[in-house]
């Protein structure tokens, strides 16, 4: 209990009407303009000095995503975003390559200062190697060093593909091809940068990976790319987080992650989605439409999806794993969390298409305000998948009169020796549960808190020591004055 | 006559519908017929409908007499049996005498427009959007309106029987359902589709059903016809404050069967349940798609759909939960359990809750599996054979719906029709 009160204490701290990561740096951008066409991509691509086959894979992908039709199946209505108003890339200009932290622009050094990102500090005390994407450009990669010693590669997108082209060719698309959403085929189109992780044979990455992400530069829609390999025996842990300043127009993000797990490797990816949701009249927040998807490859191998999902105006997500392998195991721990007008369609899929593969899921989603959010997930054993288990778990909490909870599971089994069970439930803090913890000392808020608390702790057990604080606040300020 | 993808030979309507039927003919035309592409046909192939040519039927086919029915009469409904013949009522192997203070009945047919729409004829079944509803008023011909008046309680079942019979040509059949429970009002309707030979149709029985406050109605619905059919239902109800409603479809026949029960709660404090049992092998194929929709404070509702599958079967679940907004204490749960007992057999499911309001208690659960193994030593281990022991178990699996039904004689028949197709289907197992 007292570890709750504490929270709830440093929660003050943060509260405020107005979104605290609302700011922005005025840092000078190697503007595109709006809009996006062959010649586009071409320009894209030679700026960041690509190789054919890179430029012909984009093209590729262009040419797809044009005879595509915009998906409408998801449960939230929004204004589309309008694709030749967005601008397909910004950069900082001439990228820095720096040695240290001075010679780092002031202004986005001051960013990350604003933003609560001690990266000099991190260098130190957390053992946190963190690539900052700002914008779209990776502009620091830190403890490349010590990685490089352990043989890990963990590097922006751009330089993998200069330096590693081999590695690029061989995976990237390959779990998520081009053509396998409208999202994906844009993002494969006209991705900017992203990270590159490659975690090389009997090898246990020597320290968490981070990427922080950071949309800034108004009107410029973000396109990472993402893409983790671990080889047999190696484990990584990659952790994901994000934050937006404020802005009224609409912001497209459709990112793209790519796990490949060979035999016997486990890629554990957790995400803090932060970004910025909108107003309490739904103007403004961030379209977040990313594709997720985890490749158990090898024999034996583990793919573990753990996100906490607070921010953005819509979000549409659904990190997945494909259970190729035998004996892999996939796992999914969710918290999706709405207010004010947010939607949230988030959820996951899990393909059992190898023998005695196991996969867990277990979501939690609330709801507040006018918020809707809905669960929609997959889980499908293949006729060929021998004594393939799963297990599911959905729950929802709605804080409100005015707020919807939706289950959309999928599930289908073609093999008798398969196994699934799944169960959801629905249901609210009690006005009870509230009165008891009152009667006990505590304010209306810190009770809700902490029965909130208790509702998520599943997952966020999942989540990095770091990362769990931080979660822990995200959540109260998020639901800050939902119940009264 | 084409009505998209389904060919369809129609004779004209019969007076008392033509203009309900010419309105449905004409919705059809802009129609589409529901492809894989519709989210609610995604798992439900239609291809084995299509292949036919179906034409519309008004006859009575007089060739069936006393000698067919007699082994479908319950002894419970001897003075409440109504006979159909390919959705043609049949009053001269019908048998009602029931008091008619407690409940009339009515042939639809026989109904002016201002009573129809007074019964609320109509007014639940969708008349635009829904193809397999529009068609089935395009085709329909006849049907019963059952009113079970203020206070009465109707202490014998009311049995429906629907049977099929046809030639070379395969037919559509369509007939009507019109429920009227009125107030304090209690009955028990049996409706059961049987058929008499192995021949193809269509048939689109539609049930429009109204509980009035603190009414009650029972709702057996037994589908046993043959494997060559293709069943596509919608019974709809809708709960006034206060009114009980308890359905339970058990399903073994058709080819293809597609049910979709809808109960609407207009009232508050109301009290349902739609349980489903379904039986399949071979390669049939077993879609239900159900609504439970909360739409005032408390209610309770409860669901349990169990589905055994052998062979090439195919079985399909959506279950959709809705708690609106202002559907305050609303206890609702969903269960959906299937035993997948074949290599080659699928299960898809999909159930789902959609909910608006906050002080609710929702929860559904989603099973598929085999027969759990350690189950199945401990039975052997006590001297029983694999076989045996198997049978038992999906036998005791199957039974948890059924043993809900009170009339004794259709309890009965169901136990056998279970173990029938319990030790047919192990059996070929091994």
């Amino acid at each position: 209990m007292s570890e709750v009160m504490s929270d709830t204490d440093k929660l003050h701290e943060f509260i405020g009407e107005e979104y605290k990561y609302g700011f922005t740096t005025d840092v000078e951008y190697d503007d595109f303009p709006k809009g996006l066409n062959e010649d586009i991509i071409r320009q894209l691509s030679a700026i960041k000095n690509e190789p054919e086959w890179m430029l012909e894979f984009r093209l590729k992908a262009f040419r797809a995503w044009s005879e595509m039709e915009e998906p409408e199946w998801f449960n939230a209505s929004y204004v589309k975003p309008v694709f030749d108003q967005i601008q397909y890339y910004s950069a900082p200009k001439s990228k820095p390559s720096l040695e240290s932290l001075d010679e780092l622009d002031p202004a986005i050094k001051e960013t990350y200062d604003r933003l609560g990102i001690p990266l000099d500090e991190q260098e130190r005390l957390a053992g946190v190697a963190v690539d900052a994407v700002f914008d779209s450009v990776s502009v620091f990669t830190s403890f490349k060093e010590k990685l490089a010693d352990a043989g890990v590669i963990f590097c922006s997108i751009s330089e993998a593909i200069q330096k590693y082209p081999e590695l690029v060719k061989q995976y990237m698309g390959s779990v998520i091809p081009a053509r396998d959403n409208f999202y994906s085929a844009l993002n494969s189109a006209v991705f900017s940068d992203g990270s590159f992780t490659y975690v090389p044979k009997n090898t246990i990455s020597p320290m968490e990976l981070s990427t922080y992400f950071r949309i800034n530069n108004m009107d410029s829609g973000q396109f990472e790319r993402t893409l983790i390999i671990a080889e047999e025996n190696s484990f990584v842990s990659y952790l994901e987080g994000c934050t937006a300043p404020m802005f009224d127009t609409n912001q497209l993000h459709a990112a793209v992650v790519e796990l490949v797990a060979l035999d016997g490797a486990e890629i554990k990816y957790s995400t803090i989605q932060n970004w910025y949701s909108g107003d309490e009249n739904g103007v403004g927040g961030i379209y977040n439409f990313v594709t997720k998807r985890g490749l158990a490859k090898g024999n034996g191998s583990k793919i573990s999806w753990t996100q906490l999902e607070t921010g953005s105006a819509v979000t549409l997500k659904y990190p997945s794993v494909i259970l190729q392998g035998d004996n892999s195991v996939g796992e999914f721990y969710s918290v999706a969390v709405t207010s004010k007008r947010q939607q949230a369609d988030t959820g996951t899929k899990m393909i059992h298409l190898g023998k005695n593969t196991k996969s867990t899921i277990i979501s939690k989603g609330i709801s507040a305000g006018e918020s809707q959010n809905s669960y929609r997930g997959l889980v499908k054993i293949g006729k060929n998948a021998e004594n393939a288990r799963n297990y599911s778990q959905c729950d929802s909490m709605l804080i409100g009169q005015t707020c919807g909870a939706h289950t959309f599971p999928y599930i289908e089994s073609a093999n008798p020796t398969g196994k699934i069970e799944h169960e959801a439930t629905t249901s609210r803090v009690g006005e009870e549960q509230i009165f008891y913890l009152q009667q006990r000392g505590m304010s209306e808020q810190d009770a809700i808190s902490m029965i909130v608390n208790g509702f998520v702790k599943e997952v966020l057990k999942e989540l990095p020591m770091e990362f769990a604080i931080e979660a822990n606040k995200l959540l109260d300020i998020k639901l800050e004055g939902s119940v009264g | 006559m084409h009505f998209k993808e389904l060919e369809f030979t129609s004779q004209p309507p019969i007076d008392w519908v033509a203009p309900y039927a010419a309105k449905a003919a004409h919705s059809l035309e802009t129609l589409s017929f529901p492809t894989k592409k519709d989210e609610d046909w995604r798992f439900t192939p239609l291809k084995t409908l299509t292949k036919h040519s179906f034409q519309s039927v008004n006859g009575e086919a007089k060739s069936v007499t006393e000698e067919h029915v007699q082994k479908y009469r319950l002894p419970e409904s001897r003075e409440s049996t109504l006979v159909l013949v390919n959705g043609a009522i049949r009053e001269d192997l019908s048998s009602f005498s029931l008091d008619s203070s407690a409940i009339t009945v009515k042939k639809l047919q026989e109904m002016t427009p201002s009573e129809l729409e007074e019964a609320g004829f109509q007014s639940l079944v969708p008349v635009e959007n829904d193809y397999f509803s529009v068609l089935h008023t395009a085709t329909l011909t006849s049907g019963y309106y059952l009113h079970v008046h203020k206070g009465a309680k109707v202490e014998a079942p009311i049995h429906v029987l629907n049977i099929q019979t046809g030639g070379p040509t395969p037919y559509v059949s369509s007939f009507r359902l019109l429920i009227h429970v009125e107030q304090e009002a209690e009955a028990t309707l049996i409706e059961e589709h049987v058929s008499l030979d192995d021949s193809v149709y269509l048939t689109i029985p539609v049930m429009e059903t109204f509980v009035q406050k603190k009414g009650r109605l029972n709702h057996l619905r037994i589908q046993r016809e043959n494997k060559s059919c293709f069943h596509i239902s919608r019974p709809i109800t809708s709960l006034e404050g206060t009114a009980e409603y308890h359905s339970y479809t058990i399903a073994l026949g058709a080819h293809l069967f597609r049910n979709e029960p809808q109960i609407i709660q207009t009232g508050e404090e109301v009290d349902f349940t739609l349980d489903g049992l379904i039986l399949i092998d071979g390669d049939q194929i077993s879609d239900t798609h159900s609504v439970m929709d909360h739409r005032f404070s408390h209610g309770n509702s409860h669901q349990l759909h169990k589905v055994v599958v052998h062979g090439n079967a195919h079985s399909v679940f959506n279950g959709k939960i809705f708690v609106r907004q202002d559907a305050q204490i609303i206890d609702s749960f969903q269960e959906n359990r299937n035993l997948l007992l074949s290599r080659d057999g699928i299960v898809y499911t999909k159930p789902q809750l959609e909910i608006f309001a906050d002080d609710v208690q929702c929860s559904h659960g989603a099973t598929i599996g085999d027969l759990d193994p350690d189950e199945v030593f401990y039975l052997q281990s006590r001297g029983m054979t694999e076989q045996k022991a198997k049978e038992v178990l999906t036998y005791a699996f199957a039974l948890e719906t059924i043993e809900n039904i009170e009339v004794e004689s259709v309890h009965t028949f169901l136990v056998d029709e279970v173990k029938a197709y319990t030790s047919r289907n192990v059996a070929s197992r091994f």
